[in-house]
């Protein structure tokens, strides 16, 4: 029976898919709007009949009343519809549909429309890529096809199944406004001897509510007569994403309209009758008959591999071809390190992604899996063993959930570039370690997780669950198809994201600071807060994409400047003016900036690791770090050492070229100084001088002030370069793996152990 | 032992794996998929089939989605009955979709089940996949 076409859309929770989806809190601010607009509507028009049209009908015609009563039919209609009307909600996909993209998978899958590039963005509530101009209503909570825009007149979102009857419904309440204003208007041009009857009266007052409606009524209508005609949804008006570009959905003026009007309505997804498998499948099947070919290739590929790729591959369209690893046994939370299971996979690829060629910008190539760690990933992860494994492992998680914070420090740093995005996935890869926090860029974090079996799953967990539910709302904030290329949508998820993910967190975001591409995502979805236009859909992608690239190529150098690499990308974002390695400003300098650019952070950021809703899902934007604004650089160490997350970042990341290795040097040294700022939070030991150059935490340290008012603090010696030389140990180290272990090793007068944020422990030498 | 057997083959095969088939976005929002065979199907049926299977689906969502003049009457009918009419009469859309049940179903007694595959109507799951699902072979001298 088609009445079930009516329902759903409701105000409250609507009807659940034949999957579960939580019941939504009862918020009486949403009705406001809808139960406004309908006592306006029925109230206005009943006086109208009432005290209007009697006289009216007299008068002139009973064609009078009888032609606003079927106005007021059809507006009603419409209306009802549109309220009621289930707007083509997406039911949550199932688990095992999840288990094809894995964690690894990217955020954004790319799919060509009449030869126009278009994203698809994961969703993490509802766990499947958004089909072309779905969104994700954030008020509803639920993925809506062809999205238009939530109405709150309606309180209900206007899609593909409800469009219609939306449309509709302004044309007619822009006639029957019309109509009884214009009625009205007669009324009393016949009667201004009588003005002071109540008849009079109310007819003036009808008519100041229709008149008052009229203007707003009739600016949305032509906004919409002009979108229908242009074949666009208001998502796609407000968020800019065909300004000068080709509209890859429009069929032309007139189809365009027909289709809108004269379209079947499309069917519901939500609440259908499940009909029962009646077909019962046993053995013994039977086999289609193979040709030659395909059994020389059975006999050649063991058939892992192949399939794998091969599945991957025809179920991505416009992905890129890249070999990848075997994908890796789907997240599990008791599954902590996967990474370590997929070591030697991961070897293999980095020598792979070593003689590969850079890939293709990220946008337009979405590996479905993380082709495996690349080379720095592997460095990453050896020299984090060795660095680690000396460390209290418990610290180390605590040191990840805390550095978890920053929204951007979920991004995964090296994994930034998700397209093309083999040696990010690198280092997430390879942090295989505890399972991280869902959605928060874990990626950085990879390169500690892995080596640290120690890690412990909750915490991080823990610390990931309050990113995701924000990574989520993040997601869902007001639509604008961040130009993020890379971010695992594993991230995004709520759910328990892969262990390896988020091992690495705390040292990543340390080393590897967002990816570009992500930054530019980010920005958009960063602040559902933050009054920002729309990003532009299109045009910013390619830019990312080339930041990607950028990126991609400095994470491709050589293993012997790994260390630059990690170092540069991130400190890129880090430390922007910092190119030499001054003196690090005094551990209470420093600490007090931190404290002190708390409280103005505020209104950014939250203090606690779970209040990031106003920030981008992390996966999505690039590290901060990567962020080349200055201000944008201090953040990740503002927000890694306050454990604040990073506030949104509009600038697109600059990925410089990657510097020499001097300057990595110091780079890292600058990723050291805002471990210092842990160690000196945590550690009352204080840190001995040196490391960190004070240039560059002054920059940070400016930017930082700029940002939340404080001075400049003064530098101060600090115990930076040993701390830097320890800290920037994963990025360096990774090039050289032995060479970490030295300053860790300094003897015993010389090496101070220090606490730093999350527990972790550093050696430091004084 | 005979015993045994006989209770295996009363139970339904385990599943072993789903492919799920993704929809094809070239000609826009039009609901179409992909007719590229998966790899995890190679050995268990025939391309020939599975595109040809996919091929009418594809055609009968084409038919439901047309732009016609049986969809345009419908139209001008629901609103003349301020949509009523929708509480009496199925829609078009509707229609064709319980023809691609009637079809899936058909297909699963006849072609699908013999091979140990099951397709699932694509409309369970929002018209963005068609699942595949690949029940676990335990005779001897299967892959």
């Amino acid at each position: 029976m088609p009445s079930g076409s009516m329902s759903g859309g409701l105000s409250g929770p609507t009807s659940p898919p034949h999957t579960t989806v939580p019941s939504k809190p009862l918020r009486p601010s949403r009705y406001v709007p809808v139960s406004a607009a309908t006592a306006f509507l029925v109230g206005a028009t009943t006086l109208f009949f009432c005290f209007t049209c009697p006289w009216l009908s007299e008068q002139f015609s009973i064609a009078v009343p009888i032609y606003n009563g079927i106005m007021f039919l059809f507006v009603l209609a419409n209306f009802c519809m549109a309220t009621f009307m289930d707007p083509g909600i997406f039911p949550r996909a199932e688990e095992d549909e999840d288990k094809e993209d894995d964690f690894r998978a990217p955020l954004y899958k790319t799919v060509e429309i009449r030869g126009i590039q278009v994203r698809m963005k994961w969703c993490s509530t509802c766990r499947f890529y958004r089909p072309p101009r779905c969104s994700h209503c954030s008020v509803c909570d639920n993925c809506v096809e062809d999205f238009d825009h939530h109405c709150p007149w309606v309180n209900n979102c206007i899609g593909r199944r409800n469009y219609r009857y939306f449309f509709l419904f302004l044309l007619s309440l822009t006639a029957h406004i019309m109509g009884v204003f214009g009625f009205g208007l007669l009324y009393i041009l016949y009667h201004t001897q009588q003005l002071d009857r109540v008849h009079s009266a109310v007819t003036m007052a009808v008519m100041c509510v229709s008149g008052l409606f009229f203007i707003p009524v009739v600016g949305l209508t032509g906004f919409h007569v002009v979108l229908v005609a242009r074949g666009r949804t208001t998502n796609e008006q407000v968020t800019g994403k065909f300004r000068g570009g080709v509209n890859p959905f429009t069929n032309g003026c007139l189809r365009n309209v027909s289709h809108v009007l004269c379209s079947s309505q499309a069917p519901r997804y939500l609440g259908r009758k499940r009909k029962a498998q009646t077909v019962s499948v046993q053995p013994p099947f039977l086999r289609p008959q193979l040709t030659e070919a395909q059994l020389a290739a059975k006999v050649l590929d063991n058939g892992i591999q192949g399939d794998l790729h091969r599945s991957k591959s025809s179920l991505m369209e416009s992905q890129s071809a890249d070999a990848e690893p075997p994908p890796p046994p789907p997240p599990k939370p008791e599954l902590r390190y996967p990474g370590l299971s997929r070591g030697p996979a991961g070897h293999s690829e980095e020598s792979s992604l070593l003689n590969k060629a850079p890939p293709t910008p990220t946008m337009f190539k979405y590996r479905p899996t993380y082709s495996g760690p690349g080379k720095n990933h592997t460095a990453l992860t050896h020299a984090y063993a060795n660095q680690m494994s000396r460390r209290d492992s418990l610290k180390e998680s605590s040191l990840l959930q805390s550095s978890q914070q920053p929204g951007y420090r979920s991004e995964p740093s090296l994994d930034g570039h998700e397209g093309g995005g083999v040696e990010q996935s690198g280092p997430e890869r390879t942090s295989g370690g505890p399972g991280g926090p869902p959605g928060s860029g874990i990626t950085g974090y990879s390169l500690g997780g892995r080596s640290y079996p120690s890690f412990s799953d909750p915490t991080v967990l823990a610390g990931g669950a309050s990113r995701s539910s924000s990574v989520r709302s993040s997601h869902n904030a007001p639509p604008s198809e961040a130009t993020t290329s890379t971010s695992y949508k594993s991230l995004a998820n709520q759910t328990p994201p892969p262990a390896p993910r988020n091992g690495s967190l705390s040292y990543d975001s340390l080393l590897t600071p967002s990816e570009s591409p992500d930054f530019e995502s980010a920005v958009p979805e960063m602040s559902p807060g933050r009054p920002r236009s729309p990003v532009v859909g299109y045009s910013s992608p390619y830019l990312s994409a080339q930041i990607a690239q950028q990126r991609e190529a400095e994470l491709h150098q050589p293993c012997a400047s790994s260390t630059a690499l990690l170092a540069s990308p991130q400190h890129a974002g880090y430390l922007r003016g910092s190119t030499s390695s001054p003196p690090a400003p005094p551990e209470r300098e420093r600490e007090r900036l931190l404290h002190d650019s708390q409280p103005p952070h505020h209104h950014h950021h939250h203090h606690h690791h779970h209040h990031h809703h106003h920030r981008p899902p992390r996966f999505s934007r690039p590290p901060l770090l990567s962020d080349s604004g200055p201000s944008q650089s201090s953040y990740p160490y503002r927000t890694r050492s306050t454990d604040t997350p990073l506030p949104p970042t509009t600038h697109p990341p600059r990925s410089p070229h990657p510097p020499p290795l001097g300057k990595s040097l110091s780079y890292s040294s600058a990723a050291a100084a805002e471990m210092q700022y842990r160690l000196v939070r945590k550690a009352s030991a204080s840190v001995g001088g040196g490391g960190i150059q004070a240039p560059k935490d002054e920059i940070q340290m400016k930017s930082y002030s700029r940002t939340n008012g404080q001075p400049k603090p003064s530098s101060t010696p600090s115990s930076p370069s040993n701390p830097v030389s320890v800290s920037t140990r994963p990025g360096q180290a990774y090039s050289s793996a032995g060479s970490s272990q030295s300053p860790a090793h300094k003897p015993g007068g010389g090496v101070k152990k220090v606490t730093g944020v999350g527990g972790t422990t550093y050696e430091i030498s004084v | 032992m005979a015993e045994t057997h006989s209770l295996q083959d009363l139970r339904q095969a385990a599943v072993a794996s789903k492919v799920f088939v993704q929809r094809d976005y070239t000609s826009g929002t039009i609901c179409k998929f992909q007719t590229k065979f998966p790899a995890e199907l190679e050995s268990r049926i025939d391309k020939q089939q599975f595109e040809e299977t996919i091929q009418t689906l594809n055609n009968l969502y084409a038919e439901a989605e047309k732009l016609g003049g049986r969809s345009y009457l419908e139209g001008c009918l629901a609103c003349l009955t301020a949509y009523t009419i929708f509480l009496c009469m199925e829609t078009h859309y509707e229609k064709v979709l319980k023809k691609i049940a009637k079809y899936i179903q058909e297909q699963n007694e006849k072609i699908y089940a013999p091979l140990g595959l099951l397709l699932t109507d694509p409309i369970e799951r929002g018209l963005r996949v068609v699942e595949i699902t690949i029940f676990e072979d335990r005779s001897i001298g299967s892959r």
